[in-house]
């Protein structure tokens, strides 16, 4: 029952895109089809989510044997465990919501369905991400999300800056599946295989090697420090593509493979201690350029890369549990914020800077609302949503035996999380309005109001439902001093109050010429501006010297013939005493030769 | 001696008069030096077939060889010189001036 429902479930998501081949697909109801196929699948994986929380059984399913190569077997599994059966009921309702809004967003665009379908692909293979069971699953799973975040993220690809984007994508992914498919070779060679039971199971010792494979994986596809560029650039999607992937689904993919992995990574502190690390200068690094862009899109895109950084540094202390809470409840308000932004933009007629919006408050109550809401429950406000994952994250941190120095930036990434919420808010929706006068201010669909309003009674009571509903898995720290549970809220509050301060004492002042604090948080860090452009100039000019260059001009002409003429000329010119009068010396060799035949009769 | 090698012998001192004293063309310098590489192989084939010593009768051959050789690098050093001058009088050859 609790198998074939899941089954079910998400078999009922591929029927529209089997559907296609029909007439329906031409339809213009075609995107309601998928809509309310998506509420359908919702509704259905709640079933067996409940009977897993009432009975905690976790299940296997291994249907179809595909292939066996000498000693490895390859099955199509699916690992219906505590991770796989939470998050799918939390993806699902997302999904459904970006599904309703994207009707209203992209209600002009004429390849409405082609989008639909773009985006039921890519819930699909999130779906065989999650659900894997084997390695090689997840690999389907995980291309798959690359790929479709490409197509995606270049649908106006009438724009250069939307393929650029969506190439830069596709390129940092790729590094990081590198990791991915080293750390496959090493289970493979010495673990016989690609089945996570078995590898947990065995639990090799030497993990070093496979768990940095991951490391770098998740690195390229959560857009850690070092692979992050592509986050901000995919904003060049539309709004529901940046709220279903680039918030709440695709981009948690790389934490969920080190969540899976949890049971070798708890034994090998090297690791956690690297995890730790990257995922501290990640959340502190992309909170600091979040600061002072200008575009709202990319402040929210930071803010998520900044949350992926705290999932990073979660892991990184042991705790994989908190960090897929910190997922579920991550992706509601996280796409709501998507799609309140979404919502501006429309209003303002496609206006995207901050500069441009002012005094949304009185305009659009009801987006004021859930952006409010939104960003208070990003901050971990008591009792919202984000309160049930990132307090408790924060608290056990603090109490545990970590690395003073990653605990110090996650402090600091926290205040400035509400440094950068209130300067959206700030600049959005309070003051005077900047934009232009005549306006289309019109939030009144019910598309857009109902999926906005789902989200918004997930952002406010989802994190106590689900904390409350699951069972028990690693125990939370119970007893600490009261100035250690209150670092959070304190650091957020200080946060609030200082950037709220410091937007209205400067609010009616001159912009002085920018200091260089600002030109590195706005440049975000210089980092693509040096990394697109250092590293392939010196590797195709290595390139193109070592191949046309090194052999013929320096092997061929330069090391014998040349030198020796140069060196034969320099020394010559240094020790010769000659004048070149050749003539003379022609003249001087005959006559000694004459005046000899003749004093010594040699012909006789 | 008798006349054939005298004439011989005469052609080869005039050749050798005329190698090392020319007026400015290195060209003709050249040709002189190959008068004498025709007259020494003269000579030597006389020789070698008057005294019937058959087994020298290599030694014109090689010399032949070496010969070509030699004028080949003779023309390549007055194409060098040419090239960088145009014509080659001997009186550019100086280069090396200390």
């Amino acid at each position: 029952m609790f198998s074939s429902l899941m089954l079910v479930s998400l078999l009922v998501l591929t029927l529209p895109i089997m559907s296609s081949i029909f007439n329906t697909y031409k339809n213009s109801t075609f995107p309601h089809h998928v809509k309310n196929t998506i509420s359908y699948a919702f509704i259905t994986s709640l079933i067996p989510t409940m009977m897993f929380i009432h009975s905690g059984q976790e299940t296997i399913i291994s249907n179809w044997h595909w292939m066996t190569m000498q000693t490895l077997k390859l099955s199509l599994s699916f690992k219906l465990d505590y991770f796989s059966m939470i998050f799918v009921p939390v993806a699902l309702f997302v999904t459904w919501s970006i599904m309703e809004f994207s009707l209203w967003y992209m209600h002009s665009d004429p390849y409405i369905t082609r989008f639909f379908k773009y985006l039921l692909t890519f819930l699909i293979t999130m779906m065989i991400l999650v659900t894997a069971n084997n390695l090689f699953q997840l690999f389907i799973g995980w291309e798959g999300v690359g790929i479709m975040s490409f197509l995606l993220i270049g649908w106006w690809y009438g724009r250069t800056d939307a393929n650029t984007a969506a190439l830069q994508a596709i390129l940092y992914n790729r590094i990081g599946d590198i990791g991915f498919i080293m750390a496959m070779a090493w289970f493979l060679f010495n673990t016989n295989t690609w089945d996570l039971q078995q590898i947990f199971m065995l639990n090799p010792n030497l993990t070093n090697l496979p768990l940095l494979g991951l490391l770098l994986a998740a690195t390229g596809k959560s857009a850690q420090f070092g692979l992050h560029p592509w986050l901000p650039s995919a904003m060049e999607g539309p709004t529901p593509v940046s709220a279903l992937l680039h918030s709440s689904t695709m981009v948690v993919a790389g934490v969920f493979l080190l969540i899976r992995f949890h049971p070798l990574m708890e034994n090998n502190k090297t690791i956690q201690s690297l995890t730790l690390c990257l995922g501290a200068i990640t959340t502190l690094f992309t909170a600091i350029c979040a600061l002072t862009q200008n575009d709202i899109k990319k402040i929210i895109a930071f803010s998520t890369s900044s949350q992926l950084g705290l999932m990073i540094v979660t892991i990184g202390i042991n705790q994989p549990y908190l960090a897929f809470l910190h997922i579920c409840t991550h992706a509601f308000f996280k796409a709501m914020l998507f799609m309140c932004s979404g919502s501006i933009i429309h209003s303002l007629n496609d206006e995207q800077d901050i500069r441009k919006m002012g005094g949304l408050f009185n305009a659009m109550p009801f987006t004021t609302t859930s952006l409010i809401i939104g960003s208070l429950a990003l901050t971990g406000i008591p009792f919202l949503t984000g309160f049930y994952s990132k307090d408790l994250i924060i608290e056990t941190a603090n109490t545990s035996y970590t690395n003073a120095w990653a605990l110090l930036m996650t402090l600091i990434a926290t205040s400035l999380t509400a440094v950068y919420s209130t300067r959206i808010i700030f600049f959005a929706l309070l003051g005077q309005p900047r934009f232009l006068p005549l306006t289309s201010i019109n939030e009144n669909n019910p598309f857009l109001i109902n999926s906005i309003k789902r989200l918004l009674i997930g952002s406010i009571f989802a994190g106590f439902f689900i904390s409350n509903n699951i069972y028990p898995t690693t125990v939370p720290e119970m007893t600490m001093p009261t100035y250690m549970k209150l670092t959070a809220l304190a650091v957020t509050i200080l946060g609030f109050t200082l950037a709220l301060e410091l937007s209205l004492m400067t609010h009616n002042l001159k912009l002085e010429h920018s200091t260089s604090v600002f030109k590195f948080s706005n440049l975000l860090g210089y980092y693509p501006t040096i990394m697109h452009r250092l590293p392939p100039l010196a590797n195709l000019s290595m390139s193109q010297k070592s191949a046309s260059l090194l052999l013929d001009s320096i092997w061929l002409e330069n090391i014998l013939p040349k030198s020796i003429s140069q060196f034969q000329m320099k020394t010559s010119i240094l020790i010769s005493t000659q004048k070149g009068q050749i003539k003379l010396y022609f003249l001087s060799f005959l006559i000694t030769l004459t005046l000899s035949m003749l004093l010594f009769n040699l012909h006789e | 001696m008798s006349l054939v090698h005298i004439n011989i012998f005469l052609a080869f001192t005039v050749s050798l008069v005329g190698l090392l004293m020319y007026r400015s063309h290195l060209m003709s310098s050249l040709l002189c030096l190959e008068g004498m590489m025709l007259s020494l192989f003269v000579m030597a084939t006389m020789t070698v077939l008057n005294t019937h010593f058959t087994l020298a009768s290599m030694m014109p051959i090689i010399l032949l060889v070496f010969a070509a050789c030699e004028a080949a690098l003779g023309l390549s050093l007055l194409v060098m010189v040419s090239n960088t001058y145009g014509v080659d009088h001997v009186q550019n050859l100086n280069l090396l001036q200390c």
